[in-house]
Formats: C-alpha cells, sequence, structure tokens
C-alpha cells in the first residue's frame, strides 16, 4: 500500500469474481488491494458445489492438476419426484472421465478459494481478511475509496470494484441497484454430511476421483420454485435445497427452509443415499436470480460491480455462477488497464466493462433464459402437477398384470386427457422448449 | 435416539446450529423497528430464516444474532424494511468450512 493512503484498485470480496479482477490487474503490475471480511477467502462463501472451471481453466491451466477439488463431476443424474417416486434421467458419457473432465468439479468453497487467493497473493495483488467494508466514499458522485466506519480507517482508490456477493448491501448504498426484493433471490441450505469414502463410491457407483452431481425437481422443494441437490465429496456429501424467496412467502406458512431440507433429507428416493451418514455441518446462502431483465446497472464512476454483486448468475437448469462471476471479473480488470493508461475513471471510461459483459457468453447466457423464473411462475404445473403425472402414468404403464397392454395404453391416454388434455399439454411442452432448455 | 427414515440420527436446528464455527460479537449486527414489526401481519422473518434468528415473544420480534448464517435472506424478506442488517464487524460471525 502506498503510504499516502491510497492504491490504484480495491476489490471488496475474495470470491472468484474479485479474485479473478485482482489476478488479472496483479499480473499487469497495478496495485490492487482486496479486501475480505471472513477470517478467510471463502470463510463467508457457500455454493451448492458444482464448480464449473473454463475461466479458471484461462488463468491457471494448473488448474486440473493442482487445485483442491474434490472429485470431478462424471454422472450427472436429473431427478423429478413426485411424493414418494422418482423418475430420473443420468447421464455420464465416458469423455467425462478423462482431463479436462468436462471442466466440472465438485469442491468446497473454502479450500477452492483460499488456493485462489495464494495465487492471487503470488502475482503481486494484497489480501486483507476481517475487515468489514461499510460504505464508499464519495467525491460528488464518484466513488473515490471505501471506508470501515471509523473516520481514520478509510483507504483511497482509483477504482473500486465491488464484488461483495448476493447479499448487496454496498451496491444498493451505491445507488447502482435498489433495495433487492423477494422475487429477485432464492435462499439454499446445505448440509456436510459425512460418510466413508468407500460407501459413497459404492452407492453411487464411483471409481477414483469420479463424482456424482444428482439435481432433484418437482416436488423436492414442496412444489416451490426451486430444487434439491447432493453432490459427492470425497468423504462426504453436500445435500441442500434452495427456493424463491418471493414463492416461500406466498406459500410456506410456518416451514423454514430447514424445515423443507428434512423433507428432502426424508423423500424416499433421496433417504436411502444419506443412510449411515452424520452432518458436520449447516450453512446457508442467497443466489441472485436478477436475471437478463433486472439486472442493477454495474459501473458508476470509479465504481464497478462483479459476480453476485452484478447478478450475474444464469439461473437456469445449469445455475451457472462462479465462471460468470470469473468472467465478468476478468472484464472488470481489463477495463480498469485501459482506465488507468488514460487516468480516466469517469462512468463513461469504465462503460467499457459492460460492452465486454454484452459481448460475452454472460449477456448472451443470460438472454438466452431470461424467460427461465417467469415461465415457471406462471406454468407451475412443471413443478407439481406433470411430474405426479409422468410418475404416475410410467407407474400404470409398467405395472404388472394379466390386463391387456393395449386396454393399459388407452387407460393411460384417457387418463393424460381427462387431467391435462392433449392441447394445453402440447402448448405447454413447447413453452419448456422455447424458455426452459 | 430418534431417528430419520435413513436410520440416522436426527438432528434439530439447534443441533446443527451447534455444528457451525462462528465467533459471537458482543453487540448485534442486526436491528429491528419494532414499531413497524408491530403493524406487519405475516411477520416472513419468522420462518423464512434459515436459523431462527427471529421469534416472537408476546407480540415481539426478539433477534437472536448469534444464531445468524449471514445469507441476509430475512433483510430481502422483508418488505416493511424493518431490518437494519449489516455484516458482522471483522473477526466476527461465521466462518464455513464445507461451504
Amino acid at each position: 500500500m502506498s503510504s499516502d493512503n491510497k492504491v490504484d484498485v480495491i476489490v471488496v470480496g475474495a470470491g472468484p469474481s474479485g479474485l479473478s479482477c485482482a489476478y488479472t490487474l496483479a499480473k499487469k503490475g497495478v496495485e490492487v488491494l482486496v479486501i475480505e471480511r471472513g477470517s478467510y477467502p471463502g470463510a463467508k462463501n457457500m455454493f451448492g458445489g458444482i464448480f464449473f472451471s473454463p475461466w479458471i481453466e484461462k488463468l491457471f491451466p494448473e488448474f486440473v492438476n493442482e487445485a483442491p477439488w474434490q472429485r470431478f463431476v462424471a454422472k450427472r443424474r436429473i431427478s423429478l419426484l413426485a411424493k414418494e417416486n422418482d423418475v430420473s434421467l443420468e447421464f455420464k458419457p465416458n469423455a467425462f472421465n478423462t482431463p479436462p473432465y468436462n471442466h466440472s468439479f465438485i469442491v468446497k468453497r473454502s479450500e477452492v478459494d483460499q488456493w485462489f487467493a495464494k495465487k492471487v497473493e503470488a502475482a503481486g495483488a494484497n489480501i486483507v481478511c476481517e475487515y468489514n467494508v461499510k460504505d464508499f466514499l464519495y467525491e460528488n458522485d464518484r466513488v473515490i475509496g471505501i471506508t470501515s466506519g471509523g473516520d481514520e480507517d478509510s483507504l483511497l482508490a482509483n477504482v473500486v470494484v465491488c464484488a461483495e456477493g448476493a447479499n448487496t448491501l454496498l451496491s444498493e448504498k451505491s445507488g447502482l441497484r435498489s433495495k433487492i426484493t423477494p422475487n429477485r433471490r432464492s435462499v439454499a441450505v446445505k448440509e456436510n454430511i459425512r460418510l466413508p469414502r468407500n460407501i459413497i463410491e459404492d452407492r453411487f457407483g464411483l471409481e477414483g476421483k469420479q463424482g456424482a452431481a444428482y439435481e432433484f425437481f418437482g416436488s423436492s422443494v414442496e412444489g416451490l420454485l426451486g430444487n434439491g441437490f447432493i453432490y459427492t465429496n470425497v468423504d462426504s456429501l453436500s445435500v441442500g435445497v434452495g427456493f424463491s424467496i418471493d414463492d416461500h412467502i406466498q406459500k410456506m406458512e410456518g416451514k423454514n427452509p430447514n424445515d423443507i431440507l428434512e423433507q428432502f433429507k426424508n423423500h424416499p428416493s433421496v433417504a436411502p443415499l444419506l443412510k449411515g451418514g452424520e452432518t458436520a455441518e449447516y450453512m446457508s446462502h442467497m443466489i441472485p436470480c436478477d436475471n437478463f431483465d433486472r439486472l442493477p446497472t454495474l459501473y458508476k464512476g470509479g465504481l464497478l460491480l462483479v459476480g453476485d454483486a452484478a447478478g450475474l448468475v444464469n439461473a437456469s437448469f445449469f445455475h451457472e455462477g462462479v465462471n460468470l462471476a470469473m468472467a465478468s471479473g476478468v472484464f472488470a480488470a481489463e477495463t480498469i488497464i485501459e482506465a488507468l493508461a488514460k487516468k480516466d475513471f469517469s462512468a463513461q471510461t469504465l462503460s467499457q466493462y459492460k460492452q465486454r459483459l454484452d459481448k460475452s457468453f454472460v449477456m448472451q447466457d443470460l438472454k438466452q433464459y431470461r424467460n427461465f423464473i417467469s415461465f415457471l411462475h406462471s406454468h407451475k404445473q412443471f413443478l407439481n402437477e406433470y411430474p405426479a403425472l409422468l410418475s404416475d402414468i410410467l407407474s400404470d404403464y409398467f405395472t404388472v398384470s394379466d390386463k391387456p397392454k393395449g386396454t393399459i395404453k388407452k387407460e393411460i391416454l384417457g387418463k393424460i386427457q381427462k387431467k391435462v388434455g392433449f392441447g394445453r399439454l402440447s402448448r405447454d411442452l413447447l413453452g419448456a422448449l422455447r424458455n426452459l432448455v | 435416539m430418534e431417528t430419520t427414515p435413513a436410520g440416522n440420527k436426527k438432528l434439530t436446528l439447534e443441533d446443527k446450529l451447534a455444528l457451525v464455527k462462528t465467533k459471537k460479537d458482543s453487540i448485534s449486527h442486526i436491528t429491528v423497528d419494532e414499531t413497524k414489526c408491530l403493524k406487519c401481519q405475516n411477520k416472513p422473518c419468522l420462518t423464512i430464516c434459515p436459523s431462527k434468528t427471529y421469534e416472537e415473544i408476546n407480540g415481539k420480534i426478539v433477534v437472536n444474532y448469534e444464531n445468524c448464517l449471514e445469507c441476509g435472506t430475512c433483510r430481502v424478506a422483508c418488505t416493511d424494511g424493518a431490518i437494519d442488517w449489516q455484516n458482522p464487524r471483522g473477526k466476527f460471525g461465521v466462518a464455513f468450512i464445507n461451504g
């Protein structure tokens, strides 16, 4: 840090977006200070469990060989849960079993974030932990630094990068976004459940470093807009549920997220997978569902928002957050490098950040799935009625009896026509094709 | 011992919270505006919080801030703006290991 209490760039938050930004800047010799409120990077972080790695591999080609990931995703399973049954689709192509392992790794955030932070420090950035940024400092409307609240505890910078995460206290203060509303966030709760390594491998059909990612839709979360998941670590499982806060407020009188998690864990299709496990930790976190159409303004003079703080999460079936966060951090850094060369930190110059995002997969993917959440909100039958019906007709179809198969088929078709109607079903399926996949 | 359908030991929410590594501050990072809470019909904070940080005792909202897992969901759910939620001071609050 310079003696005059000023650095080129301050990054608030040592998660994937903040660290990618700091790394890219430090590599170019820019003086950068990362401020993290937790005792270590990752201490305040929680995610489901899959780290999509194309962007971290761009920064560190050694990621696959060196990083402390738990398992690579060899097998994906998507289940539609009905009350007592499930209909599942499992996908385990052999190509996932060799490097680069489809760029999908099951990780613990505290492990990977700390590994990442060490790389960032080695590149020349400073990281300070256990420091809580209370607000930005302003000159007119331009951000010129940060403060922890005390008069003497302030630091100046040419640019501040806000990588504060999904709970956007600082971004709201900056005026770049209004107070978060319940329809813009999901809440997720997760347990780390310990199980011996050999039991995990036998139970999920894994060998060596292979891992499994099981995702559960339908009645996994009581018909709320959300889902449940199980990801295999080396010798534990990440088991959790996440759902829309808005939906929960409207429907779930008396049931808290822990109750919904317990119900998920007790589902007949889930419970046997957890048998003998011992819960070691319980965590919660919010997930941005800002969506393409409700993103905040992403920059102003002296300030850029990145990662979850910017709402850059593909909240569709893909649940992709870290990869977008890292791309945004790199784009922010590239923009700042130009701004430093021009010595111009105005909103006009920093608007190049938005241009970069617009041209990349980040905004293109958010745009592609812009209607995902609203479609499910207005077509709740995909969460409740259809999984139940699918399970029901498959039960009918495969139930063994001496009833002629032709009669069974006719009954099933009659059931579909009566319960849903083929007209509505085909309209809904076309809508799903357009908006969900 | 109470068990789950998987035959595992059944944990209460209190049991689970005891597993979380936290450093408790002497002052709360959460305050509520009682006048707004009194007028609030649904009180979503009581059910949406994953760690039962909020309790209603004799009609008043009591904040058990030491239970907080720092997700911030309560602040989002409280559309009346009755919850003032700040990050805990540096050094304090949760430290997740398996996040």
